[in-house]
């Protein structure tokens, strides 16, 4: 199935003090995965945000199985992160534009991961800034095809997020597909799909939003 | 404690991460923390620390994956309990 997976963490929602306990990140993350921690080229980046760098990845993850496992509940220590690459001279920069939007990701610091759960193995591609973590996860190593965007707003109220990540995927899907009059929907499941009034296609789509930053991601067919 | 009890509790350790006041005035075995409750999941976490501190319990990884709604969170907490 072309589909992805998509999460936002907002850094300046997360208790740093409570996720630098061990009853708390232990939850989240594996004995091997602190080892890869402890690894010299993950040092420039906090104890607290490599946990929830984890998190986003394994959430994504969920979110993409979700879609055919609708009974799944997260438990992100049940998926595991076998390799997580960080750029050389990798530095995180403020999030500094009011959205940024993209299509694969070929620009820019991006951390490279793979990770499994089961038999299913995903790659994600993550973007580190001071203020935010994002994922963008699927299930092949090709990105070139799979458009996201990250947008900073300036209410944390679940319902006026939940209603601009709808709009702010809408505004993007419109510039790259020919189709008018689109509209997101749910499924029976809660499974946001896109729905067209001129086509039958249903495209998978990911949405996320924490404290003020809200995220999306989709995949379109080669 | 009887499973009114526990739902009574369970309510307190909910309550700092939901902003649907509503909702959890008429929180019920049915309730789901994310869908109903309009519960973070990056807070899932926050709740499975609390309810551990609250009951003096730990709650596994297995039992973790059952705790989908407030009913199966009451299961859990329930079997710990014995």
């Amino acid at each position: 199935m072309i589909s992805t997976g998509n999460d936002i963490v907002s850094l300046n929602a997360i208790d740093v003090a409570r996720t630098k306990q061990h009853r708390f990140y232990s939850k989240i993350i594996s004995a091997s995965e602190k080892l890869l921690y402890d690894s010299p080229e993950f040092g420039i980046i906090p104890f607290e945000n490599f946990v929830w760098l984890l998190w986003s990845i394994k959430e994504s993850a969920y979110k993409f199985l979700q879609r055919t496992r609708y009974d799944l509940v997260f438990n992100p220590i049940k998926f595991e992160i076998d390799q997580l690459n960080i750029p050389a001279g990798f530095k995180t920069v403020g999030f500094n534009a009011e959205g940024i939007n993209g299509c694969g990701f070929v620009n820019g610091p991006v951390l490279k991961g793979t990770i499994s759960t089961g038999a299913n193995q995903f790659y994600s591609r993550s973007l580190i800034y001071k203020e935010a973590i994002m994922t963008v996860l699927g299930c092949c190593e090709n990105f070139n095809n799979t458009y996201w965007g990250i947008k900073k707003i300036a209410t944390s109220d679940y319902d006026i997020q939940s209603a601009a990540v709808r709009t702010l995927l809408i505004e993007q899907l419109q510039k790259v597909l020919p189709f008018n009059e689109l509209t997101i929907s749910k499924s029976e499941w809660g499974i946001p799909v896109l729905l067209s009034s001129e086509n039958d296609t249903r495209i998978p789509v990911s949405l996320s939003h924490h404290d003020h930053f809200i995220a999306y991601s989709f995949q379109l067919p080669d | 404690m009887t499973r009114q009890e526990i739902l009574t509790e369970l309510k307190k350790v909910i309550a700092p991460y939901t902003t649907n006041k509503e909702m959890l005035a008429h929180i019920n075995e049915d309730t789901d923390l994310i869908r109903d409750l309009k519960i973070n999941s990056a807070n899932l976490v926050d709740i499975m620390i609390d309810t551990e501190a609250t009951y003096k319990i730990e709650i596994d990884y297995d039992s973790a994956d059952k705790m989908m709604n407030v009913g199966t969170c009451i299961d859990v907490i329930s079997e710990k309990l014995k």
